[in-house]
């Protein structure tokens, strides 16, 4: 009996619904459109932007929530099931996520933006249980694992952070809706550091040591090192939050900044490695974003560092949160989905077909270089617009961006509609 | 490492044979490739998994080969690639 299609069908349990993994992928695709508006829509008070409701904030989360955290969550769901070789538990549970998380992350942006708290109030509840489910499933997932322990590892860091990160995102939007009384700055500080570094940082690094060398077809990075990488990651992590949360700040945010930009340049070099001894020379697009996303990985800790070190300029804040999430963390991101969207797409529409579409057949590259010059010039003016204090930079900055984002769209739209015509064309009887 | 590869590859009237049993993803598919960009003695490359290697269909299809389900051992996927025709 043939073909990849029946192996495919053999595999459902480990291989989901192509709507549940696609429909978080497109609604990333449409909050990375959507924060490039909040972020012009606040362009004037965007370059000091430290903190407090307004549309700043709003692009910040449209960014985190709807875009890397979405994506993540589609991502783990298809992805962490063929690494740990375990199903997911539940499927409904997997698309009340979506229900639940969705509507929540727009509620929270709108809420954030026009600084109305009880659209923020809502959006938090929708978007804690969305989290939490994930969550559910995600650690149930991860505690029946079989093999791949490092990447098991990372995804147990970042389960344990995303649950740190609720807690510390629930407590701040109390203190805006509720008047709970807390220390805001330091629950700040401690929801930067876990979200960004802990559940979307130790996400990323965790599956690269499984996405960089498949695309790249390389052997897997040597585990030792990737372990050691891991341990320094991890106690960077630590530190960080007993710094956010008071205790030797000053010692311990060096020594986090100091671990983390260890692990680091450990995790950057086996990458480099992988892609280096890859059989696969032209990785695309995609993976000079990843290029890039790794050095803002590295800059975002040496502001880190430079911050902790307590360097005196007002605009580090933001410097640091802009090389973090738009830098680091969604350029990263972005470089890697458009490679697991074609890749999925090929699998998902090759069912019921002797010979599976094509990934290059699925994928529209005119869009995604058009991405990669806004999206990079984007991230360059609004670096340019924080240094020089400039908010028109920053309208600059979010037009261009959004402009990129629209033209992802156009691939993610493409990609979508030829998997669906594959897999239409797959099951028509030939005449 | 080259006994180990020696010892995961042979040769009989079925084709080329791969056992990936063992390895970490995603060696298993760098090994599957590399036979296939290297050429390969005769039509086919039998495969001795002991999973369903999802990731790798949409690899094969890229370079024009498929894979069949062909009867292996219990516990084991075993996958005969060949050319698309």
């Amino acid at each position: 009996m043939a073909v990849a299609a029946m192996f495919l069908a053999g595999a459902h349990s480990r291989l989901l619904p192509a709507s549940i993994p696609f429909r978080f992928f497109g609604a990333a695709v449409f909050f990375h459109a959507v924060a490039w508006l909040a972020l012009g829509a606040g362009f004037d008070l965007s370059t000091s932007f430290a903190g407090g409701l307004g549309w700043p904030l709003a692009a910040l989360h449209a960014v985190t929530l709807g875009t890397l955290a979405m994506t993540a969550i589609g991502a783990s769901l298809q992805l962490f099931p063929v690494a740990t070789r375990r199903p997911i538990a539940n499927l409904a549970l997997a698309r009340a996520t979506f229900w639940c998380y969705v509507p929540g992350v727009a509620a929270v942006v709108i809420g954030m933006g026009t600084g109305s708290t009880a659209w923020l109030a809502a959006g938090a509840i929708g978007v804690a249980a969305g989290l939490a489910a994930f969550a559910v499933l995600f650690v149930a997932n991860l505690g029946e694992a079989r093999g791949m322990s490092l990447v098991v590892a990372h995804g147990a860091v970042a389960a344990f952070a995303l649950a740190a990160t609720l807690v510390s995102a629930l407590a701040i939007v109390g203190g805006y809706t509720a008047g709970w009384e807390t220390d805001r700055s330091k629950l700040v500080s401690l929801h930067v550091a876990l979200a960004g570094y802990g559940f979307m940082g130790m996400l990323a690094l965790g599956l690269s040591y499984v996405l960089v060398p498949m695309f790249a077809l390389s052997q897997a990075p040597p585990a030792h090192r990737g372990w050691a990488s891991f341990a320094l990651a991890a106690g960077a992590l630590a530190c960080a939050a007993l710094a956010a949360l008071g205790v030797f700040p000053d010692v311990l945010g060096v020594a986090a900044a100091g671990f983390g930009g260890v692990a680091a340049l450990l995790h950057v070099q086996l990458m480099r490695e992988a892609l280096k001894s890859g059989l696969r020379r032209e990785l695309g697009v995609g993976f000079k974003l990843v290029r890039i996303a790794w050095i803002a990985m590295l800059a975002s800790l040496a502001v880190a560092l430079a911050w902790a070190l307590g360097v005196d300029w007002p605009r580090l804040p933001t410097l640091f949160g802009a090389t973090l999430v738009g830098g680091w963390l969604l350029t990263f991101l972005l470089g890697i989905l458009q490679r697991i969207v074609p890749f999925l797409a090929s699998m998902h529409a090759g069912r019921g077909r002797r010979l599976p579409p094509t990934p290059s057949s699925l994928t529209a590259e005119a869009p995604l270089v058009w991405h990669h010059r806004c999206h990079v010039t984007a991230l360059a003016l609004l670096g340019a617009a924080i240094v020089a204090d400039a908010g028109a930079l920053v309208a600059i900055a979010a037009l261009i961006g959004l402009a990129g984002a629209l033209a992802y769209g156009v691939f993610f739209a493409i990609a979508v509609a030829r998997m669906a015509r594959a897999a239409v064309d797959g099951g028509r009887p030939k005449a | 490492m080259k006994a180990d590869v020696r010892r995961r590859r042979w040769h009989d009237d079925e084709g080329v044979h791969l056992d990936v049993r063992g390895l970490p993803p995603p060696e298993p598919m760098v090994m599957i490739m590399a036979a296939i960009d290297a050429g390969v003695d005769g039509d086919a490359i039998v495969v001795h998994h002991e999973r369903d290697p999802v990731f790798l269909y949409p690899e094969l299809s890229e370079r024009g080969w498929v894979a069949t389900r062909v009867d292996g051992e219990p516990g084991e996927v075993r996958l005969k690639l060949v050319r698309a025709g």
